[in-house]
């Protein structure tokens, strides 16, 4: 048995059929990916059929684009009194982390109002680039967004306060700038309303933030607590 | 009539789940990837077996290699091809960190569809002339692989139990590839019995091909889209 004979296949078509068929076949798959498969995958839309059948939707979500409130004196904006700054709300507290796989990013923003503080500290397991900015919801000249850098660095951790220097979205932007993956840690404590997570894929999605207040009490019923540090009172 | 309407079922439940499961690696299995930190062999032989069967490339090409072979010696002979095609550039392209451009080499897994198709067809027979279709299927089974490879590197593995990992892919591709050909067998087997088979033979190959044309015709968007 020669390699000839053992393929099996068809009996040979005639040419003009061979090439009818792969002409249809070659119409037919063009026909498929016009109307339907470029417009779906791609927003490739040459005739509107994409359009039409609400195919686009799919390789071009819908942005929703962050929108700040834009507000001055906005809930959580303090009243100064001399060094006292007062606040009409309590304050919150939010631990956040995050896992980023090669070259990602993400953003992490709070809604602050102009003049409320937050303390934080950060740090990540390698160094990432890194940017503390803000961003307000419309600028009047240009009608974007504008924003504003304040510290655009390599970093892997940092231990600072902040205070909003207008009404706006205010946080980080990290990015892991090689293959290796890198993990994020950060806690923060402040006068903030909401939390924004924005990643590399374009998803967005809110943080629910605690109050402080919500903390567990420690426990009162010992006065006297052992640890590896040694003995420490605890009222 | 009744059993044509359960097959008509069967085959339409197939392509429903291959197109809603899509090709690439899922956003679940992706971030598993990335986390993870040393062996793990069974969640990669899993994710193999899941690529291999719900890969409809793969399924396509291996429908369009076992449509005329009724022998179970063929049929072993010619996937034996194919997977030592696959394993080779799988196991060379991840361990050697060697890439391509994943839309040109998916791109050429559906022209591998278009070449079976248009073979079943009996188009090199009317040609005049029969590449040999041994070879044939040995060298798509190394694009294949290198398909395989390109995607898995996309995840940038640890090196911490690398070797293993890839290799437990590898085999969970072979394990979903025996459970894939079992079930394109049984219904292969099953028509067969039925006369509607041979008359249908050339308009099935010809849809095959069109399938073929339709991944191919995506993947090169895609690669041209890329970049802008």
């Amino acid at each position: 048995m020669t390699s000839q004979t053992e393929t099996h296949t068809l009996a040979a078509p005639s040419l003009s059929k061979l090439a009818r068929t792969t002409g249809l076949a070659l119409l037919l798959a063009g026909v498929l990916l016009i109307t339907i498969v470029l417009p779906a995958e791609y927003a490739i839309d040459p005739i509107g059929t994409g359009r039409w059948l609400g195919l686009t939707q799919i390789a071009a979500p819908a942005v929703s684009v962050v929108e700040p409130v834009n507000a001055e004196g906005a809930p959580l904006a303090p009243t100064q009194k001399g060094p006292i700054g007062e606040y009409p709300r309590e304050f919150k507290y939010d631990v956040f982390e995050i896992e980023l796989g090669a070259y990602e990013y993400v953003e992490y923003k709070y809604q602050m109002a102009k003049g409320a503080t937050m303390l934080f500290s950060w740090t990540a397991n390698l160094g990432v680039l890194h940017d503390l900015h803000a961003e307000r919801a419309q600028d009047s000249a240009t009608g974007g967004p504008a924003e504003e850098s304040f510290d655009k660095s390599s970093r892997q951790q940092a231990t600072a306060s902040y205070t909003a220097p207008f009404t706006g979205i205010h946080g980080w932007y990290w990015e892991n700038p090689g293959a290796a993956r890198v993990r994020i840690r950060l806690t923060s404590a402040g006068f903030y309303e909401s939390a924004v997570e924005i990643r590399s894929d374009r998803t967005r999605q809110t943080h629910p933030l605690r109050a402080l207040e919500s903390l567990p009490a420690p426990p009162r019923q010992q006065t006297r607590t052992e640890t590896s540090e040694g003995t420490i009172a605890v009222p | 009539m009744r059993r044509h309407t359960l097959l008509a079922a069967l085959v339409l439940w197939a392509l429903a789940s291959t197109v809603l499961v899509a090709h690439g690696v899922s956003d679940k299995d992706a971030r598993f990837l990335l986390s993870l930190d040393g062996p793990a062999i069974i969640p990669l032989m899993y994710l193999g077996a899941k690529h291999m069967v719900t890969g409809y490339d793969h399924l396509l090409f291996l429908v369009g290699v076992i449509f005329f072979l009724y022998r179970l010696k063929d049929i072993l002979l010619y996937v034996s091809l194919f997977t030592i095609g696959h394993s080779l550039t799988l196991l060379v392209g991840a361990l050697g960190g060697i890439r391509a451009n994943a839309h040109i080499v998916d791109a050429i897994i559906g022209l591998s569809i278009v070449y079976k198709a248009f073979e079943n067809l009996g188009g090199f027979k009317a040609l005049g002339f029969q590449p040999n279709t041994r070879v044939a299927v040995l060298i798509f089974g190394l694009f294949h692989g290198f398909g395989l490879a390109t995607k898995l590197q996309e995840y940038s593995l640890s090196r911490n139990g690398l070797v293993t990992n890839i290799v437990s892919f590898n085999i969970g591709v072979e394990i979903g590839q025996f459970l894939a050909l079992t079930a394109v067998l049984l219904t292969l087997v099953y028509w067969r019995t039925r006369p509607g088979y041979m008359r249908h033979a050339y308009a099935t190959n010809a849809a095959l091909m069109t399938a073929g044309f339709v991944l191919t015709g995506y993947q090169l968007a895609g690669y041209f889209t890329a970049g802008l």
